[in-house]
């Protein structure tokens, strides 16, 4: 046990040499070979999801941006339209007012002209009238039909216009 | 020995073949461990010497503990650690070499002042046969103070003392030795 023999050691030295070589290929290599794509693996996809985050974040910022500026542009419309629209209601008003206006104006004038008119056309006809009956009673006849001429003028003046004419 | 070689070869080639995903995350965890423990001492630089490193380290392990199962504890025996610790200075002196070149190496001897130079050159043997002889005296002790509780009281008794001497005491070793292997070669690199 204590003592030392050269071909003892040699052995245990090949021995150790073997198994190290053996411990190295199908232990160690392939264990830390693993560990080590593990750990490439990990970081890649750690990079990729850094990727996609920061890309997933321009988008959101692009994508908010947009609807700002839609949302600006539709409030823009909207309140164009409403300008707009105000506008021509109060154009359509005061167009209506006006033809209104024009409207009355001309059927009062209208009126008024008949108005005129048809007096004129009876006074007309009553100094027609009066002239003939004149001519009438000075003309002569018997009293008989004089008589009847006054009263028959007398009674389509009355019937003419009663206040009017006397 | 052969069998212990054997041993450990088909216990690791099985693990390592079968790649079931439980049994492949605890072979990770430990190779892992194992691999960060000598990464933090023996730096960037030490890289290449990591394997070797782990493979001393399960294989001490395994030949400190195997002493449970009943078979003579391979440790026991001074040849063996006198071999891992031969193979232990050759390795811390190659890697100085190989980090410096012969100039360096050479140069290194002499390092802090030119006066220790002899001392330097001494613990080319000091180092192995420091290393050789704390592994096998912890594990001879061990071996000679269970077999005397045993001869003494055969029941129950050794239990607890097997926990220390065979266990504890083994992985200890185990971790001083490459812990010191692995801080000899970080020293030689620099």
């Amino acid at each position: 046990m204590l003592d030392i023999s050269f071909w003892n050691l040699v052995f245990t030295i090949i021995n150790l040499i073997v198994l190290y070589l053996i411990l190295k290929k199908f232990l160690i290599g392939p264990v830390t070979g693993i560990m080590e794509k593990r750990s490439k693996m990990i970081e890649e996809q750690m990079a990729g999801a850094r990727d996609a985050e920061e890309q997933a974040n321009a988008l959101k910022a692009q994508y908010e941006e947009s609807l700002k500026s839609a949302k600006e542009e539709s409030r823009q419309i909207v309140e164009k339209a409403r300008n707009e629209a105000k506008l021509e209601q109060e154009k359509q008003t005061a167009l209506a007012a006006a033809q209104a206006q024009k409207i009355v104006s001309d059927a009062r004038k209208a009126a008024e002209e008949e108005r005129e008119k048809a007096l004129d056309g009876a006074k007309s006809e009553i100094a027609d009238l009066a002239v003939l009956a004149a001519k009438k009673m000075l003309s002569g006849g018997s009293e008989e039909a004089n008589r009847m001429l006054y009263d028959q003028f007398l009674t389509g003046a009355g019937e003419a216009d009663d206040t009017d004419i006397h | 020995m052969a069998a212990l070689l054997v041993f450990s070869l088909v216990f690791l080639r099985n693990l390592q073949v079968e790649n079931v995903s439980k049994k492949q995350l605890a072979l990770e965890t430990a190779v892992g461990f194992l691999n960060d423990f000598f990464m933090d001492t023996l730096g960037k630089e030490g890289k290449r010497y990591i394997p070797y490193m782990i493979t001393v380290a399960i294989y001490i392990g395994i030949a400190n503990l195997i002493g449970l199962l009943g078979f003579k504890p391979p440790t026991k025996d001074l040849n063996v650690t006198a071999a891992l610790a031969l193979m232990s200075i050759v390795l811390i002196e190659y890697a100085g070499f190989h980090q410096k070149g012969l100039k360096g190496w050479l140069k290194s001897f002499a390092e802090p002042i030119p006066l220790i130079t002899p001392i330097n050159i001494l613990e080319i043997f000091i180092r192995p046969i420091s290393l050789c002889m704390r592994l096998f005296g912890n594990v001879i002790g061990a071996f000679v103070v269970m077999e005397l509780i045993k001869a003494v009281i055969p029941v129950i008794i050794p239990v607890p003392f097997s926990f220390y001497f065979d266990i504890f005491d083994g992985l200890i070793q185990a971790y001083v030795f490459v812990f010191l292997t692995s801080l000899f070669i970080k020293e030689a690199m620099e």
